[in-house]
């Protein structure tokens, strides 16, 4: 517990924690139309104490687009990841713990598929399914997979060796038990510090889903389409892109902080 | 020898599992590749005609022996959006996103490798701090919002570089480079990132090893000791981690050459994407998967040169 009181541990901790609240609360306290709400006299008005982030191209305040894109990019990218560990973690334990041919399959295919660069393989994924918030979850989530079992598959590999492993075997416990009660537990640490880091990284990619078009559509409070919908005005109204551009900064920034932190407590031999 | 023969056979398999991947993603699209030609609007029978002429009706593993073959013997097909060969498209294209991959690859390396040196150096003092910050804000920001900050301040603002476009190199080369230089900037950026804090942790580990006690012991300036005995042996692991990043570079590329409306790779296959033109995300996915598995593979076999220590069987 003392080493989360690390500085860095500490602001990721803080950072992390605050999108965390913001997410569950601002569609609450917020009504959904103040997101929507266009107002044509103040369009693209600088930062004010009627509107302290600014307004955009369609007289929306930025504040409360940016405090409800909270909600859908920390939705998007904790479900997207928690798909691809759902996938992800059976395939790598099943090729870490049996071995030998299943092993050698599993992971001839999914280093095949880590040679499609995970933006690449989500954009793709996405344009077909047709661009929409449950289809960037699934493009997200399967392009994230390879990563997962690839870590998954390594340490299981790793606990499979152990002497209590032998020792369950030994004494005839079944393979599914050994992998439920004896490889799941020793691996859990590991994946929650990939999952942390993932969901940064899901963070970054659906902001570029988004800002190509092939993401969450408008008029939803997506960091990223806020992004892509500044460009036409950066001249005018740095602002547009400056303001959702440090919102994801921000918690991709706490969640990469709140990671390397765990990484620390919960897998030392990394460190 | 029986590992470069172990290494290719395996680059053959990875290859035909690319397609096979690739064939498969594409072919689980709901929608109609006859109806993306005629349109919407036109009539059941002529859809139904093209279907039969390009072949659509047939069986799945009947349409990917064709296209493989189609592939092996050089037919890549045409585009259904731009109308040309695709593969008269993709040779054209792949040189513009070289520029860019090389261009930024360059930069990362130029400041990445310097920054983390000294961040090791300086372990645990401000330097560290500086440098390690610098990293994090730099992995924690969308490359596309780097982007959008070069095109504000370098080309908006100061007017140094041009804002979009591209310039074939073999009619003018400045320009071409000076075109290329703002998205390989911000792509550099990103990248660089990565690489400082590899290259710190990497001459963390080095600079308390035994060999440079010795050097120091042997009274070599301090400069010798970090830049030509630490950084000899932590430049092979920093090419490695280099190489493994051309994948992330060939996805991000897409959103910057669109960004900066620079027409290679990564726009050609963003193009292709948006308007489902399905022969050709097929080839572009193909042959970006293929380029970053072959990356991978030179990489590894430069590692071997750079690092006499390795041996390949």
């Amino acid at each position: 517990m003392k080493r989360f009181l690390s500085v860095k541990g500490l602001i990721g901790l803080i950072l992390v924690g605050s999108m965390v609240l913001i997410g569950i609360f601002a569609p609450i306290l917020i009504p959904p139309e103040a997101g929507t709400a266009m107002d044509m006299t103040s369009r693209l008005s600088p930062p004010s104490w009627a509107h302290p982030f600014g307004t955009d191209q369609l007289g929306r305040d930025l504040m409360v687009r940016v405090l409800l894109g909270t909600r859908l990019s920390l939705e998007i990218a904790v479900t997207a990841v928690m798909m691809s560990i759902l996938i992800g973690l059976p395939l790598g334990m099943v090729s870490g713990y049996f071995g030998g041919i299943t092993d050698n399959v599993l992971m001839r295919l999914v280093d095949t598929l880590l040679a499609f660069p995970a933006l690449l393989l989500a954009l793709t994924i996405s344009a077909i399914l047709g661009p929409n918030l449950q289809n960037t979850i699934i493009a997200i989530g399967v392009a994230f997979t390879p990563f997962l079992a690839r870590i998954v598959r390594g340490e299981a590999l790793r606990v499979a060796q152990m002497p209590y492993v032998e020792a369950a075997r030994a004494s005839g416990t079944t393979d599914m038990m050994i992998l439920w009660r004896h490889i799941l537990p020793n691996i859990l640490p590991a994946v929650i510090v990939q999952a942390t880091i993932s969901i940064a990284f899901a963070i970054l990619a659906e902001a570029g889903l988004s800002f190509l078009g092939l993401g969450t559509q408008p008029p939803a409070a997506s960091w990223g389409l806020m992004i892509q919908a500044s460009r036409d005005f950066l001249d005018r109204a740095p602002w547009t892109a400056l303001v959702p551009g440090i919102a994801v900064a921000l918690t991709v920034l706490g969640l990469n902080m709140f990671g390397d932190v765990l990484r620390d407590i919960l897998d030392p031999r990394s460190k | 020898m029986t590992y470069v023969l172990n290494r290719l056979l395996s680059v053959i398999l990875t290859l035909f599992l690319i397609t096979l991947i690739t064939f498969a993603i594409t072919n689980i699209l709901p929608g109609d590749v006859a109806m993306m030609i005629m349109g919407t609007q036109s009539n059941p029978e002529a859809l139904a005609g093209l279907r039969q002429s390009l072949g659509l009706n047939d069986p799945l593993l009947v349409q990917y022996g064709r296209w493989v073959g189609g592939m092996l013997t050089g037919d890549w097909g045409d585009s259904l959006i731009f109308k040309k060969p695709i593969a008269e498209l993709l040779s054209q294209k792949i040189v513009a996103s070289a520029i860019i991959v090389v261009m930024s690859m360059t930069i990362a390396l130029a400041l990445a490798i310097p920054l983390g040196v000294w961040a090791a150096v300086h372990r645990d003092k401000w330097q560290d701090t500086a440098s390690s910050s610098t990293a994090l804000l730099g992995v924690s920001l969308p490359d596309f919002f780097w982007g959008i900050v070069m095109i504000l301040v370098f080309a908006r603002w100061l007017g140094w570089f041009p804002s979009s476009g591209f310039v074939d190199p073999s009619e003018n080369f400045v320009r071409a480079l000076r075109h290329a230089f703002l998205p390989s900037l911000a792509l550099g950026l990103g990248l660089m990132a990565h690489l400082t804090r590899m290259t710190r942790s990497t001459m963390i580990g080095i600079l308390g090893q035994e060999f440079i006690r010795v050097a120091r012991a042997k009274g070599l300036s301090e400069r010798t000791v970090i830049w030509r005995y630490a950084l000899a042996n932590a430049i092979g692991p920093v090419i490695t981690i280099a190489g493994l990043q051309i994948g992330y570079l060939f996805g991000s590329i897409i959103v910057m050459e669109t960004l900066f409306n620079y027409t290679g790779m990564g726009w050609l296959t963003y193009q292709a994407l948006l308007n489902r033109d399905m022969p050709l995300i097929q080839a572009s996915v193909f042959v970006i998967a293929a380029v970053v598995m072959l990356t991978n593979l030179v990489v590894d076999l430069l590692y071997v040169a750079i690092d006499p220590r390795i041996r390949l069987d």
